[in-house]
């Protein structure tokens, strides 16, 4: 049986104060399990990326609770949230964000080094994970040197540094073209069952759907659609990969 | 969920050391702007060290004879501003000064500006000391050719090896003269190099009195030791009380007046000291601006570090590592330039003191001076919102 990671309860964001008040989140429950590939989808502004951050625990909700595996996170201060991150959080950007002064490897490293990984065994379990995304002859690239593709597989490498949990994408195929992007929702999807991951992704791309094992939709900061995928998509997701 | 036990662990040297390689090799990626950090703690570093070595070595030439003189007190003329300015008054203050309870020994010293002929004809102003050659008390310390006996004999003299270009390269044996009477250099001095530029001519009181303009019977200062028993203090005061037209000081207190008179009094050394100031001041603007320009530019760097787990400390970490990482190379490379200048000043005639503490000051400084430029950095790091990682 799987085991619930997330649980957001009633968890609203609220920014600004007065006539500017913005309700970017709003009353938001969700219950999320391990080995999972869910989707969030929906317009512009509608709170996506707000409701990453909450999940990240970069953001504190202004209202509800939040919790991670059964323990309440919400109310942690500044000093434990980065503890909180390293150890169980595995962030992917749009724009990648690798640090241009180092390596493929040194990115990842870096990584490790956070999370009490050093020296020769962060350089071994760096070389590891990039082998793992494919790039194990790439390892020694600085990132301008590397292509759309290959730079999202180094953040990929450098999110799973430590083996956190919960992997969070932020529009990972933003940036990349079509094929690409679709390889690297793949990889994804098989980090969720392959390794019992729970990876939440934001996306705009309506063709990654049928790889999810739940599509959330959102608009005006609320869950306004949930979507299972039936055995049938999901027997063919799995089937198409093999 | 066991965080707090984890911290240790994860706050091990393992991350210090990661965050300083990420600051050096952030730094040394961003080549042109690490150079113009560099040369900006580059000009301060050689603005500070010359101003300082300059001021110090005035400070120490304003008071050169006092400060290797081996008395504890100086009696001088009423109201003396300081030792160039030297005025005379009657000698027989002396028998008065060795008759006074507490003092072991009493000379006279002299100190008058004359006039030095030039092999062209020409003039310059000199500074004769006259001394004891008996005790030498007061005699040139450092002797670096002659015998210092030979200035008991008529108008022997000695010259400092700083001042021979300035009164014409003469040797040793050569005559010269001095307010129309002729004089013989006995010997070469080194490191009696006055404040006011004027050559020291170093002979004995006897002679002193002919080759300058004090009138016999004068003397400019008496030189007093103190017995043992009895305090430099106890002496003074009591010297003080009972000498009338005259003042007298110890050796620390008149040292400190002479320095005070050219350093604060006539602004000289305001001067330099203000240009030291400058020179640190635009370091740290210089320096301050690339280490925040750097920090904005990697922004979204810093925010993904605190989004992976980073806490603040970390961040901070890396930005004050970079400061010191610059400082360091910018003080090395830097002292390099001011020997370099040191070396053109030299020659020029301008000499620096710069004792080793000096050094380790000016380091200090440059230290000060970078962690303190980032300290902007490290205010907008604070203030970093974490959702700028998220934007495209």
């Amino acid at each position: 049986m799987s085991r619930t990671v997330l649980v957001l309860d009633r968890v609203s964001k609220v920014y600004g104060e007065g006539a500017s008040t913005v309700i970017a989140v709003r009353d938001v429950s969700l219950e999320l399990t391990e080995g999972r590939f869910v989707l969030l989808m929906g317009p512009s502004g509608s709170g996506k990326t707000t409701l990453l951050l909450l999940m990240g625990c970069l953001l504190k909700p202004t209202r509800g609770r939040l919790f991670l595996f059964e323990h309440e996170v919400s109310a942690l201060d500044e000093r434990t949230l980065p503890l909180l991150r390293r150890r169980y959080i595995g962030f992917v950007f749009q724009t990648f964000n690798l640090f241009p002064a180092l390596t493929a490897l040194e990115n990842v490293e870096l990584a490790l080094n956070l999370k009490g990984i050093n020296g020769r065994r962060a350089r071994r379990q760096a070389a590891e994970l990039l082998a793992r995304v494919g790039l194990g002859e790439r390892l020694h690239f600085l990132p301008r040197d590397l292509s759309g593709g290959e730079k999202q597989r180094v953040a990929l490498a450098r999110a799973l540094a430590g083996d956190p949990p919960i992997l969070l994408a932020d529009e990972p195929t933003g940036m990349l073209d079509s094929r690409t992007g679709r390889q690297i929702v793949e990889l994804l999807a098989e980090l969720a069952r392959t390794e019992n991951r729970l990876v939440f992704m934001v996306t705009h791309d309506p063709r990654v759907r049928d790889l999810a094992d739940e599509v959330l939709v959102m608009e005006d900061g609320s869950i306004v659609a949930r979507e299972h995928a039936t055995e049938e998509t999901a027997a063919a997701s799995r089937g198409e990969r093999r | 969920m066991i965080l707090r036990e984890e911290e240790s662990a994860w706050q091990a040297e393992g991350l210090k050391a990661t965050m300083v390689s990420l600051a050096k090799k952030n730094l040394f990626h961003d080549r042109v702007r690490f150079l113009v950090a560099l040369i900006g703690i580059q000009f301060a570093v050689v603005l500070m060290t010359l101003q300082i070595g300059f001021l110090l070595k005035f400070m120490t030439n304003a008071s050169v004879l006092i400060d290797h003189i081996e008395a504890d007190l100086w009696i001088t003329a009423k109201n003396l501003k300081n030792f160039d300015f030297g005025l005379p008054f009657s000698e027989q203050k002396l028998y008065e000064v060795r008759r006074a309870p507490g003092v072991l020994w009493a000379e006279r010293f002299l100190m008058g500006f004359s006039y030095w002929k030039m092999p062209d004809g020409g003039q310059e102003t000199i500074q004769v000391i006259g001394f004891n050659p008996e005790t030498r008390i007061g005699a040139p310390w450092d002797i670096v050719e002659g015998d210092l006996t030979a200035v008991k004999y008529f108008n022997q003299i000695f010259i400092d090896e700083a001042d021979r270009a300035r009164l014409g390269f003469p040797r040793v044996g050569d005559e010269v003269e001095i307010i129309g009477q002729r004089a013989r250099i006995a010997g070469i001095t080194r490191g009696a190099k006055s404040f006011t530029g004027s050559p020291f001519v170093f002979t004995s009181f006897k002679n002193a009195l002919k080759l300058s303009f004090i009138p016999p019977g004068q003397t400019v200062y008496i030189l007093v030791k103190v017995a043992p028993g009895y305090t430099v203090e106890e002496v003074k005061r009591h010297l003080a009380e009972t000498l009338t037209g005259v003042d007298a000081y110890t050796k620390r207190e008149f040292s400190w007046k002479s320095r005070r008179y050219w350093l604060l009094v006539t602004g000289a050394g305001i001067a330099l000291l203000s240009t030291a100031l400058l020179g640190l001041l635009i370091g740290t603007i210089i320096v301050g601006q690339t280490i925040y320009a750097s920090t904005i530019d990697h922004l979204r760097e810093f925010g993904t570090l605190k989004a992976i787990g980073a806490s603040n400390a970390d961040l901070y970490r890396i930005i004050i590592a970079q400061a010191l990482i610059v400082a360091l190379i910018g003080y090395a490379t830097g002292m390099l330039l001011s020997r370099v200048f040191l070396h053109v000043a030299r020659r020029a005639g301008l000499e620096a003191y710069l004792p080793p503490e000096v050094l380790l000051a000016i380091f200090g400084l440059t230290v000060l001076m970078c962690v303190s430029a980032s300290i902007i950095s490290i205010y907008k790091i604070t203030k970093l919102d974490p959702a700028l990682v998220f934007r495209s």
